[in-house]
C-alpha cells in the first residue's frame, strides 16, 4: 500500500487536493446540478446535487484513507508538508501539514461527510444545491483548519467555517433559526477577532530578518521571547475563541440554540466535527505557544476546575431537557469537558484520550444526531415526550439508538470507553480529585441518555400516532452501518488509532512540561 | 481483529511453558466466543423478524403479572399475552423458535463442554500461576498497556464451570419458560450476550477486561429486566438497576486509577506481584479495597446499593435465576476473592466487606419475613446469602465465599426456577380464566403441592439446602463461613485490627452473631414461603384449580438436575471436623483447588491466629444446625396456611410490620433525599436560572439589547432639523479644541 | 522623470492628469450644453465621462510607471497621490455607470450631472496631490461645491433638496472651521507648505503654541466633517438618504477618500513632530466615530441611511490606521480605501438596481426573500456586507483591509492594542447589521406583496459584478494589491517611527 502510494507521489498533493476536491465539488453542482434540476425537477429541487455532492464527499474520504496508510506512526513531526507563499509582502505562507493529532481529525471530518449527505438525502428539499454546495466548501474550511501550519492561514480557515454553517442553521433550520443562527455568529466571532489580534501581536512578534511579519507555527513554536505577561493576555486570547468553540462552561449556550435549530446534517457536523475545533485549537495553539501562561497554576486550575464543572453541569442539564437534540448538545457540553480535562492534566494518557474522545464523540454524537433527524422525518417532533414505546413498532431504529447511546455512556467494548477511560486514568495522575470528581459524570450520562432512551422506545405505546412509523430504511441502514462499525472497531481494537496519535501527544506532552517555565531555552520546532 | 484472536490464538500467544500449553485450555477464548455467536445470530433472527406493523405478534409481550393498567389502546389483547400465549389467543410461537431453541441453549453447551475439557486438563497436572493468553493490544499509550488478554486459574476454572453449567441448565429452562414469548429470540439474544459478557468478566487477565464484562453484564441485565418494556415499571427496573450499579463501577473504575497511579500495572498478575510494595494496613491499600468494594456493592447488592435487585425480579424468572442469583450478582464476590491479595492488606476494609455483609445477611432476611410475592421473598433472600458470602470473603475466608458462591447458584438457582414453574403454572391456569390475579403473590397460591408434585420436592430440598440443615450444599458453606468469622476472632491480624474504633474481635463476634441470626430468620422465612405456596388449602380459585399443572419435561428435568446439586453440593469442601466424625469423602477439595490462587492471602489474614480447639468447632456446627432446625420448626408452628387470605381480601400490615412489608421506605427515602432535589435543582436552577437566565439572558442576549438602546438612542438625536445637527458639530469643535489645548 | 515645480512647464506636467480631466470635462460640459436636455445626450456624456475617466486613469499609470517624482513645491508627485486617484477615478466610473441606469429612470437628463462629478473628481486629485494648506483649500471647494449641486440634483424629489441645503450648510460651517484653522495654522508658522511648515515648528519650537494647536483643532473639525466622523457626521444620514443613490455612493467612498487623503498627507508632512499632541485628541475621534457609527447603525431600517452610518463606522477605522501616524499607516489607509470604496460602490449598485423610479422602496424588509427571486443580486450583496464586516474569503479584501488596518495599529514601536481591540469589539457589532441585511435576503421568506424587482440595468450590474469580482479575487491572491499600497507609502517611512503613549 505504502509502496502505490509513494509510486504515485501521494504525499505531495494529497492536502491540497482534500482542500480542493470539496471546492471542484461546489462548483460542479451548479454546473451540472441545473441540468438535472430541469430534467427531473418533481417536488425536490434539483436531486442531482446530493448525488454529486455524495460521490465528492466519497472520493474525498477514499484520497484521505491514503493518510491512513502513508503516515508515519514514529514521526512525531508534520507530514505530507506543503508550502508556497500566499501573501509575501507580509510574510504569509500556504503551508500545510498533518501529524498524527490532525491526522485523526481528517480522517474523521472525511469520514463523517459523506454520511451527513445521505443523511440530509430526503429532509432537504429546497435550495439543494446552495445547501450541498455549503456543506462542501465548510468541508474546505474544516479540513483547513486541522492542516493549516501557518496561524494566518489557519484564522482565514476558521472563520471560513462560519459563513457556511450561518446559512446552513439559518435556511434549512428549525422555527427559530434565525435567532440561532446569528447567535452561533456573533458568539464566535467576538472571541476569534480578539484571538485575530493576538495573532497579529504575534506575527509582529515573530518578524523575521526582512522585517516582514512571519506567521509560520513552527516559527512561532522556536519564539521564546516571549514576557510572561504578553504570553498571558495572548493565551487568554486564543483560550477564549476555542472555549467558546469547545464549548466549555460558561460559554456553551450557543450550541443548544445553534443544534436544535439546526438541520440534521448541520447538527452532525456541529457536534461532530466544528466542536473539536476548540480542543484541537487547545492542542495545536494554546498550549504549546504559551505553555507558561497556560500551566501557570490559575490559569491550569481555573480550566480544569470549569471543565469539570462542564461535565457534571452538562450532564445534569441534560437529564431535564424535553428537546432530545437539546439532551444531546448538553451532553456534548459533558463529553468535551472530559476532553478539556485530559488536555489540561496533561499527561500522555490523557491527552490521548482526549484525542480518543474527540473521535468517538464526533462518530456517537453524529450518529445519535442522524438518528434523531431519521425519527423527525416520520414525527416531525423532537420532543421526548412525544413518543414512548415505539421500540416495538421500530425495532432496527431501537436497537441502533440504544446501541449508539450505549457507546455514548461510554460502555466498555465501544469507543465511548477508551477515551473517557484514558482521560480519566491519565489525569488521575496529576489531578487525584478533578479525576475522580468527573468519573461521577459515568453515572449522570447514564441517567440522562437511559431516561431518555426509555421515555423514546420503551413504555406502554401510548400514542396512537406511533403505531404506524416506519422502521428505518435501507439507506437509513447504510449510512449507519459504517458509524456502528467504527463504535465497535474504536472500542475493541483502538490500538492502530492510538499508535499513531502517540508520537505527537507525547512531543506536545513533553514540549509543554519542558517549556512552561519560561527560562528553558526553546527548542528547535518540530519540522 | 477476528484474524488477529484466532491467529495469536492458534499459535499461542501465551507462555508456552505454562502445564496448560497444548491442552483445550489454548482454546479458552472459544468460551465467550460460542455464545457471542449465539447472540449475534439470535439477535439477527429477532430483528430480521421483527420488521413488521405494531400488529404482528412479533412485538414484545407482556409480563404476566403486568396487567392492561399500564397498556395503551394501541395494543391488542393478543400482544399482553405476554410470555404465556396458549390457545386461548392469537400470539403464535416465533418464527424462527425452531432454530433459537437449538441455538441459545447449544452454544452454551459446548462451551460447558469445552470448560469440562479444560478442567481436565487443569486437574491432569499441577499449575501454581495462572494461564495467561494476550490476543491484542487494546490499550496502549505511554507507560500505560491494557491487553486483551484471558487467564485462566482455579479460581476462574471455578466461576466457568458454575457459568456455564448451571447457565446452560436455566436456557434449557427458559425454552419451555419463554417458548411462546413474541420475543423469544430477542430473549436468547440478550441471554447468550450475558453469558459473553460474564465469560468475559471471570477470565479476564486485567481489572480494565474484567470492567468490558463488569459493566456488560450489568447491560444485559439491563436488557432482560426490561425486556417486558411495554410496562414502565419493567423499564424503570431496568433503568434502577444500569444506573446503580454504575455507582459502584465509579467506585470499581476509581480503583483502578488507585492502582495504576501507584502501582504501574492493571493485569491481575502485575498487581498481586507489586501489591506487596503497598504499605499493608495502610491508607492507600485501604482506599484501593473500599472503593473496589464500593462496586462490589454495586453489583452485589449490597448495603447501601441493594434497591435495585428487588426491582430486578420485573424480568423474567430463568433471568432472576440465572443474572440475580447464580451468577452476575456474585461477581462481587469474585472480584474480592480475585483481588484477595490486596484486601488481605487492608484489615481495615476486609472488615468493613464483613460488617456490610453481615449487616446485609440480615437487614434482608427482616424484609424476606414479610414480603407475598414469590420471586420477592427470593431476591431479598439472595441479598441475605450475598451478605454471607461477603462475610466470608470478609474475614479473609476466601474459599468459603467462594464455595458459598458455588452452592448458592444450585440452591438459589433451583428455588428460582421453581418459583417460574410456580407462576408458569399459576398464570397459565389465571390466564385461561381471563383473570386479573396477580400469578407471584403467595397469598394467591397455596396447596399447590398436589398439583406440581416434582417441583414440591425439589423446592423443599433447595430450601433445607438454603436453610442450613446438614447434609446439604448449604449447611456446609454457611457453616464453613460463620465458623470463620468465629476463628478469625482470635488473634488474626483482623481481630488486631482496630475498625471506627471498636476492637476487631469484638467486631467477628458480633459479626458472627449476626450470621447467626441472619441463618435463624433464612430458615423461617424459607419455611413461610414453602408453606404458603404448596401447603395448606388452594387459594388460587375454584375454576383455576382445574388449570393447574406441572411444568413440562424441559422444564423439569434441569431442575432435578439442580436438586441433585443442591444435596450434594457440599462435598466439595467438607470441613475437616466432619469427615473425621463421618468419613464422608475427601475433605477441603475447593480448598486445595483454590490453594495457588488465595492461599498466601489467607494465611496473611489468618496470620497469628489461635486455631480453635476441635470442641468449639463442633459446638460452632452444633449452633448452626440448632438455629436452623428451630427455625424451621418455629416457622411450622406459628405460621398458619388456613388463616391466609387471597391478595385482594388481605389487608395491609399496621405499625412494625408494615415498616417491614415496605422494605423500611428505603426506596422512597432514597427518591427523597437524592432523586428528586437532583433534578429539581437540575431543572430549576441549573437549566432555568443559571443558564437560560444569567449566562444567556444577562449576558448573551442583554448585551445584545443593550447595544440596540444605544443605537436607539443615538438614531433618536438625528432629529432631522439642521440647527440640531449644527450645534451637535459646536459641542465638537469645542471638546477638539479642549483635547488640543487642555493638557 | 523629476520635475521641478518652481518652473511652470513642470509644474503644468506635474499636474498633467488633473489637466486633462479638467480640460475634458469643460469640453463635455459645451457638449452637454450644447445639445437639447434628453436622455440619449445624457448617455452619451455619460460614456463620454467614462472615456475620460479611463484616459485619465492611463495617464496616472504612466506618471507611476516613470516614478515621476518632484522636489518639494505645492503639489507632490507620488505614488500616494496616484494611488489615490486611481481610487477616485475607479469611484468615479462606477458612479457614472450607475448614473446611466439611475438618472434616466429618475428623470434626470441633464448631461451637466456627469460633468459635476469630473468636476468634483478633480477637485480630489488636486486634494490627494495637495501640498500647500491654499492648495487643500482650493480642492475642497472645488470638490465640494459639485457636491452641493449633485445632491440636490434631483429637483422633483424634496428630500434631495433638502439633503442638499443640509449638506450646503453644514458644508459652508465646516469650511469655515478649516479655513480659520489654516489661517491659524499659517499665523502660527508663517507658511502654507506642509515641509515649510513642519520645518518651522522644529526650528521655531512652536511644538506647544496655542495659536497653532487651536489650528490644529479647528483643522481636524474640518477635515472631520468631510470624512463624516463622529461628532462631525451628523449631515451623513440625512444627505446620504435624500441624496441620489449614485450620488450617496460617490460621497461615501470618493469623498470621503479624498478628504481623507489630503487629511493624511497634512497630519504626516506638516505635523508629524506633533504626534504626541495630535495623538490623543484623534485617538479619540477614532473611538468615538466607530462606537457611534456601529452603535447607531444597528437601529436603522433604511438600507441608505444604514450604508450610511456604516461609512461613518468605517471612517473610524481609517483614522485608527491614521493615529498611528507611520507610512505602514498610509499604506494599510490605501488598501482599505480601496476595499471600503469596491464594497460600498457594489452596495449602492445593488440598491440602484433594487431601486425603481421615486426611490421609495429603501426599507430593508422590501429585500426579504431576495435570493428566492434575484439570487444573483442577493449573493453580491452578501459579498459585500461581508467585505464591510472584514470576513476572510467570502468578503475578500474587506478582511484584508482590517487585517492591515490592525497591523498597522501594532506594528509601532508603541503597539495600539487597546485602539485594536475596541476596533475589533466595535466591528463584532457592525456584524449585527450586516448580517441583518444577508438575514433578510436569505432567511426571510418574499412578501407575497413584494414586487419583483426589474432586471439588473446593464451599467449597474457591470459595477455590481465588476466590484464584486475585485473583492473576491483579490480577496483570494491580495498580494499584488499589498505591493503597490506598500509603494504608494507616505514619505515618512524615512523618518523613525514616533514613539507615542499608548493609551
Amino acid at each position: 500500500m505504502t509502496g502505490f502510494l509513494e509510486s504515485i507521489g501521494y504525499n505531495n498533493w494529497v492536502l491540497v487536493a482534500l482542500l480542493l476536491i470539496p471546492l471542484v465539488g461546489a462548483a460542479l453542482i451548479f454546473v451540472v446540478g441545473r441540468r438535472s434540476a430541469e430534467s427531473e425537477g418533481k417536488g425536490l429541487e434539483d436531486p442531482g446535487a446530493r448525488q454529486i455532492a455524495f460521490y465528492t464527499f466519497l472520493i474525498e474520504f477514499i484520497v484521505s484513507l491514503g493518510l491512513w496508510f502513508s503516515f508515519d506512526p514514529a514521526n512525531a513531526g508534520w507530514q505530507a508538508s506543503l508550502d508556497i507563499p500566499w501573501i509575501p509582502t507580509w510574510g504569509v505562507r500556504f503551508t500545510l501539514g498533518v501529524d498524527g493529532i490532525a491526522l485523526m481529525m481528517v480522517l474523521l471530518t472525511t469520514f463523517i461527510m459523506p454520511l451527513t449527505v445521505l443523511g440530509s438525502w430526503t429532509s432537504v428539499r429546497t435550495k439543494v444545491r446552495s445547501y450541498y454546495a455549503l456543506l462542501l466548501i465548510l468541508t474546505t474550511g474544516m479540513l483547513g483548519v486541522f492542516l493549516a501550519r501557518d496561524l494566518f492561514l489557519f484564522y482565514v480557515m476558521w472563520e471560513v467555517m462560519l459563513v457556511p454553517m450561518y446559512f446552513i442553521i439559518g435556511i434549512w433550520g428549525g422555527e427559530r433559526r434565525i435567532y440561532a443562527s446569528l447567535k452561533f455568529f456573533i458568539y464566535t466571532m467576538l472571541p476569534s477577532l480578539l484571538m485575530l489580534v493576538a495573532i497579529i501581536y504575534l506575527g509582529l512578534h515573530a518578524r523575521d530578518a526582512t522585517g516582514t511579519p512571519n506567521f509560520s507555527y513552527d516559527n512561532m513554536l522556536a519564539m521564546s521571547s516571549l514576557t510572561p505577561k504578553a504570553a498571558l493576555w495572548l493565551f487568554g486570547a486564543f483560550a477564549f475563541a476555542f472555549a467558546v468553540k469547545v464549548p466549555m462552561f460558561p460559554f456553551h449556550t450557543w450550541l443548544p440554540d445553534a443544534h436544535v435549530e439546526a438541520p440534521t446534517a448541520g447538527s452532525v457536523v456541529l457536534a461532530g466535527i466544528m466542536l473539536k475545533m476548540g480542543t484541537f485549537g487547545f492542542l495545536r495553539f494554546a498550549l504549546p505557544l504559551f505553555p507558561g501562561a497556560a500551566m501557570s497554576p490559575t490559569v491550569r486550575t481555573l480550566m480544569l476546575v470549569l471543565a469539570v464543572i462542564g461535565i457534571i453541569y452538562g450532564a445534569l442539564v441534560a437529564m431535564v431537557q424535553p428537546d432530545f437534540k437539546k439532551l444531546v448538545a448538553y451532553s456534548s457540553v459533558s463529553h468535551l469537558g472530559f476532553v478539556m480535562l485530559g488536555i489540561f492534566a496533561l499527561t500522555v494518557q490523557s491527552v490521548q484520550g482526549a484525542l480518543m474522545i474527540m473521535i468517538s464523540h464526533g462518530i456517537s454524537t453524529g450518529a445519535l444526531f442522524l438518528l434523531i433527524g431519521m425519527i423527525y422525518e416520520r414525527k416531525h417532533s423532537r420532543l421526548i415526550e412525544s413518543y414512548g414505546g415505539i421500540a416495538r413498532v421500530v425495532p432496527m431504529f431501537a436497537a441502533i439508538l440504544t446501541f449508539v447511546a450505549l457507546s455514548s455512556i461510554g460502555l466498555p467494548g465501544t469507543n465511548g470507553f477508551i477515551g473517557e477511560f484514558l482521560v480519566l486514568v491519565g489525569s488521575f495522575r496529576t489531578y487525584p480529585v478533578f479525576a475522580t470528581i468527573a468519573a461521577t459524570g459515568v453515572i449522570f450520562a447514564a441517567a440522562y441518555l437511559l431516561w431518555a432512551i426509555q421515555r423514546i422506545l420503551f413504555n406502554p405505546l401510548d400514542k396512537t400516532e406511533n403505531t404506524h412509523l416506519p422502521d428505518l430504511n435501507r439507506r437509513e441502514l447504510a449510512l449507519l452501518a459504517p458509524l456502528v462499525a467504527a463504535i465497535i472497531w474504536l472500542g475493541v481494537y483502538p490500538a492502530p488509532v492510538l499508535r499513531r496519535m502517540e508520537a505527537a501527544s507525547q512531543a506536545l506532552v513533553n514540549r509543554v512540561e519542558t517549556r512552561s517555565d519560561m527560562a528553558a531555552p526553546p527548542p528547535v520546532a518540530t519540522r | 481483529m477476528i484474524s488477529a484472536i484466532l491467529q495469536s490464538a492458534v499459535s499461542g500467544a501465551s507462555s508456552a511453558s505454562h502445564p496448560l500449553a497444548g491442552t483445550a485450555a489454548e482454546y479458552m477464548w472459544l468460551l465467550p466466543l460460542l455464545p457471542l455467536l449465539g447472540f449475534v445470530i439470535n439477535g439477527v433472527l429477532s430483528l430480521n423478524s421483527a420488521r413488521f406493523g405494531p400488529g404482528d405478534p412479533n412485538t414484545p409481550g407482556h409480563h404476566p403479572h403486568s396487567e392492561g393498567a399500564a397498556d395503551a389502546p394501541a395494543i391488542s389483547h393478543a400482544e399482553q399475552a405476554g410470555a404465556f400465549g396458549d390457545d386461548h389467543h392469537a400470539v403464535k410461537r416465533h418464527r424462527w423458535a425452531g432454530i433459537v431453541s437449538f441455538v441459545g441453549p447449544g452454544v452454551l453447551i459446548l462451551s460447558f463442554g469445552l470448560a469440562v475439557a479444560m478442567f481436565l486438563a487443569m486437574t491432569a497436572g499441577t499449575m501454581e500461576s495462572p494461564f495467561v493468553q494476550k490476543y491484542f493490544t487494546w490499550m496502549a499509550t505511554g507507560d500505560l498497556s491494557i491487553d486483551a488478554a484471558f487467564q485462566l486459574d482455579q479460581l476462574s476454572m471455578v466461576m466457568v464451570l458454575v457459568i456455564t453449567g448451571v447457565g446452560s441448565l436455566i436456557h434449557i429452562f427458559s425454552i419451555g419458560y419463554m417458548r411462546d414469548d413474541p420475543g423469544y429470540p430477542r430473549y436468547f439474544a440478550y441471554l447468550n450476550l450475558f453469558v459473553f459478557f460474564m465469560l468475559v468478566l471471570v477470565l479476564g487477565a486485567n481489572y480494565p477486561v474484567l470492567f468490558v464484562g463488569w459493566e456488560g453484564v450489568g447491560l444485559c441485565s439491563y436488557l432482560l429486566i426490561g425486556f417486558w418494556f411495554s410496562d414502565k415499571a419493567n423499564a424503570d427496573a431496568g433503568k434502577k438497576a444500569f444506573i446503580v450499579n454504575r455507582i459502584g463501577d465509579f467506585g470499581l473504575l476509581v480503583a483502578m486509577f488507585l492502582l495504576f497511579a501507584n502501582l504501574g500495572a492493571l493485569d491481575f498478575v502485575g498487581v498481586n506481584a507489586r501489591a506487596l510494595q503497598l504499605q499493608a494496613g495502610g491508607a492507600l491499600v485501604t482506599a484501593i479495597c473500599l472503593f473496589m468494594f464500593l462496586g462490589c456493592a454495586g453489583k452485589s447488592a449490597q448495603i447501601p446499593l441493594y434497591v435495585w435487585l428487588p426491582d430486578a425480579m420485573a424480568g423474567p424468572t430463568p433471568v432472576s435465576a440465572l443474572i440475580h442469583a447464580a451468577t452476575m450478582v456474585t461477581a462481587g464476590v469474585y472480584l474480592i476473592a480475585r483481588s484477595a491479595v490486596l484486601f488481605s492488606l487492608s484489615p481495615v476494609a476486609s472488615l468493613t466487606v464483613a460488617v456490610i455483609g453481615a449487616v446485609t445477611a440480615l437487614f434482608a432476611a427482616t424484609i424476606g419475613l414479610k414480603q407475598w410475592d414469590i420471586k420477592k421473598v427470593l431476591a431479598y433472600s439472595t441479598i441475605s446469602q450475598l451478605g454471607y458470602m461477603f462475610i466470608g470473603v470478609g474475614v479473609g475466608a476466601y474459599v468459603s465465599g467462594i464455595f458459598h458462591l458455588v452452592t448458592h447458584s444450585f440452591f438459589k438457582a433451583l428455588l428460582f426456577l421453581g418459583a417460574g414453574s410456580v407462576i408458569h403454572a399459576m398464570h397459565g391456569a389465571y390466564h385461561r380464566t381471563h383473570s386479573h390475579e396477580d400469578a407471584q403473590d403467595m397469598r394467591n397460591m397455596g396447596g399447590l403441592r398436589r398439583f406440581l408434585p416434582v417441583t414440591w420436592v425439589l423446592m423443599w430440598l433447595a430450601t433445607l439446602a438454603i436453610a442450613g440443615i446438614p447434609p446439604f450444599a448449604g449447611f456446609f458453606s454457611k457453616d464453613e463461613i460463620l465458623a470463620s468469622a468465629f476463628e478469625r476472632a482470635h488473634g488474626s491480624t483482623l481481630a488486631s485490627a482496630t475498625w471506627l474504633g471498636i476492637p476487631g474481635s469484638t467486631l467477628l463476634y458480633i459479626i458472627y452473631a449476626l450470621g447467626l441470626v441472619s441463618a435463624l430468620l433464612t430458615a423461617i422465612y424459607m419455611t413461610r414461603m414453602m408453606l404458603y405456596t404448596f401447603h395448606g388449602p388452594t387459594r388460587t380459585g375454584a375454576q383455576e384449580e382445574g388449570h393447574l399443572h406441572e411444568a413440562p419435561w424441559v422444564m423439569t428435568a434441569p431442575l432435578v438436575v439442580l436438586g441433585v446439586l443442591s444435596v450434594f453440593g457440599g462435598w466439595l469442601n467438607l470441613p475437616e471436623v466432619i469427615t473425621d466424625i463421618i468419613p464422608l469423602g475427601a475433605r477441603d477439595m475447593l480448598g486445595h483447588w483454590l490453594e495457588p490462587v488465595v492461599g498466601s492471602a489467607t494465611a496473611r489474614v489468618s496470620a497469628g491466629e489461635v486455631h480453635a480447639s476441635v470442641t468449639v468447632e463442633e459446638l460452632l456446627i452444633l449452633a448452626a444446625i440448632v438455629v436452623a432446625v428451630s427455625g424451621i420448626v418455629f416457622a411450622w408452628a406459628r405460621l398458619k396456611p388456613a388463616r391466609l387470605v387471597r391478595k385482594r381480601d388481605a389487608v395491609a400490615e399496621e405499625g412494625f410490620e408494615r415498616v417491614v412489608a415496605e422494605k423500611y421506605f428505603v426506596d422512597e427515602a432514597y427518591d427523597r433525599a437524592i432523586i428528586t432535589p437532583t433534578y429539581a435543582v437540575s431543572r430549576n436552577v441549573l437549566w432555568r436560572i443559571v443558564d437560560n437566565g444569567v449566562i444567556d439572558g444577562l449576558f448573551v442576549n442583554g448585551s445584545a439589547a443593550v447595544a440596540r438602546g444605544f443605537g436607539w438612542m443615538g438614531s433618536r438625536l438625528q432629529t432631522g432639523n439642521t440647527g440640531t445637527y449644527a450645534w451637535v458639530l459646536v459641542i465638537g469643535v469645542v471638546a477638539m479644541l479642549g483635547a488640543f489645548t487642555l493638557r | 522623470m523629476n520635475f521641478d515645480l518652481s518652473r511652470p512647464g513642470d509644474l503644468a506636467a506635474a499636474l498633467g492628469p488633473d489637466l486633462l480631466l479638467m480640460g475634458g470635462a469643460m469640453l463635455l460640459l459645451l457638449w452637454a450644453a450644447w445639445r437639447p436636455e434628453s436622455a440619449e445626450n445624457q448617455r452619451q456624456v455619460g460614456l463620454g465621462s467614462i472615456g475620460l475617466c479611463v484616459l485619465v486613469l492611463i495617464a496616472i499609470g504612466l506618471y507611476a510607471y516613470r516614478g515621476a517624482t518632484a522636489g518639494n513645491g505645492v503639489i507632490a508627485v507620488d505614488n500616494f497621490r496616484w494611488a489615490a486617484d486611481a481610487i477616485f477615478l475607479l469611484a468615479t466610473i462606477g458612479t457614472i455607470a450607475m448614473s446611466l441606469d439611475y438618472n434616466p429612470r429618475e428623470g434626470i437628463l441633464a448631461g451637466e450631472s456627469h460633468v459635476l462629478l469630473l468636476l468634483a473628481t478633480s477637485g480630489m486629485m488636486i486634494l490627494a496631490a495637495a501640498r500647500d494648506l491654499i492648495i487643500v483649500f482650493l480642492g475642497i471647494e472645488l470638490m465640494s461645491i459639485a457636491i452641493y449641486v449633485l445632491v440636490g440634483i434631483n429637483r422633483r424629489r424634496e428630500r434631495s433638496a433638502e439633503g442638499a441645503i443640509k449638506y450646503f450648510l453644514l458644508g459652508a460651517f465646516s469650511t469655515a472651521f478649516l479655513l480659520y484653522g489654516i489661517a491659524l495654522v499659517y499665523g502660527a508658522t508663517g507658511a502654507t507648505n506642509f515641509a515649510e511648515i513642519a520645518g518651522n515648528i522644529d526650528r521655531l519650537g512652536l511644538a506647544t503654541s496655542g495659536l497653532l494647536l487651536v489650528g490644529l483643532a479647528l483643522l481636524v473639525v474640518g477635515f472631520g466633517f468631510k470624512v463624516a466622523a463622529a461628532p462631525f457626521h451628523m449631515w451623513a444620514p440625512d444627505v446620504y438618504e435624500g441624496a441620489p443613490t449614485p450620488i450617496t455612493a460617490y460621497m461615501a467612498a470618493a469623498v470621503k477618500a479624498a478628504a481623507f487623503a489630503a487629511f493624511f498627507r497634512l497630519w504626516l508632512e506638516a505635523f508629524p513632530n506633533l504626534i504626541t499632541t495630535w495623538h490623543d485628541p484623534v485617538w479619540w475621534l477614532a473611538v468615538v466615530t466607530m462606537v457611534v457609527g456601529n452603535l447607531v447603525a444597528l437601529a436603522q431600517r433604511n438600507i441608505k441611511r444604514l450604508l450610511a452610518y456604516s461609512s461613518i463606522a468605517h471612517a473610524g477605522y481609517i483614522l485608527v490606521a491614521m493615529v498611528v501616524g507611520t507610512g505602514l499607516g498610509s499604506s494599510a489607509f490605501m488598501f482599505y480605501l480601496f476595499a471600503y470604496t469596491m464594497a460600498t460602490l457594489g452596495a449602492f449598485a445593488v440598491i440602484v438596481a433594487m431601486g425603481e423610479a421615486g426611490e421609495d422602496r429603501m426599507g430593508v424588509d422590501e429585500y426579504s426573500g431576495l435570493w428566492n427571486v434575484r439570487p444573483g443580486l442577493a449573493v453580491a450583496m452578501a459579498v459585500f456586507m461581508l467585505a464591510l464586516l472584514g470576513f476572510p474569503i467570502f468578503g475578500g479584501i474587506g478582511f484584508f483591509a482590517k487585517w492591515y488596518v490592525l497591523q498597522a495599529a501594532l506594528q509601532t514601536p508603541s503597539p495600539q492594542t487597546r485602539l485594536a481591540v475596541i476596533l475589533v469589539l466595535t466591528s463584532v457589532l457592525s456584524a449585527g447589521y450586516y448580517l441583518y441585511v444577508v438575514m433578510v435576503m436569505f432567511m426571510k421568506p418574499r412578501a407575497s406583496t413584494a414586487v419583483l424587482p426589474a432586471r439588473t440595468p446593464g451599467w449597474t450590474g457591470a459595477v455590481v459584478w465588476g466590484t464584486a469580482a475585485i473583492i473576491l479575487v483579490f480577496g483570494l491572491f491580495p498580494d499584488a494589491l499589498v505591493s503597490v499600497t506598500k509603494r504608494s507609502t507616505l514619505g515618512v517611512a524615512g523618518k523613525p517611527a514616533p514613539v507615542v503613549t499608548t493609551r
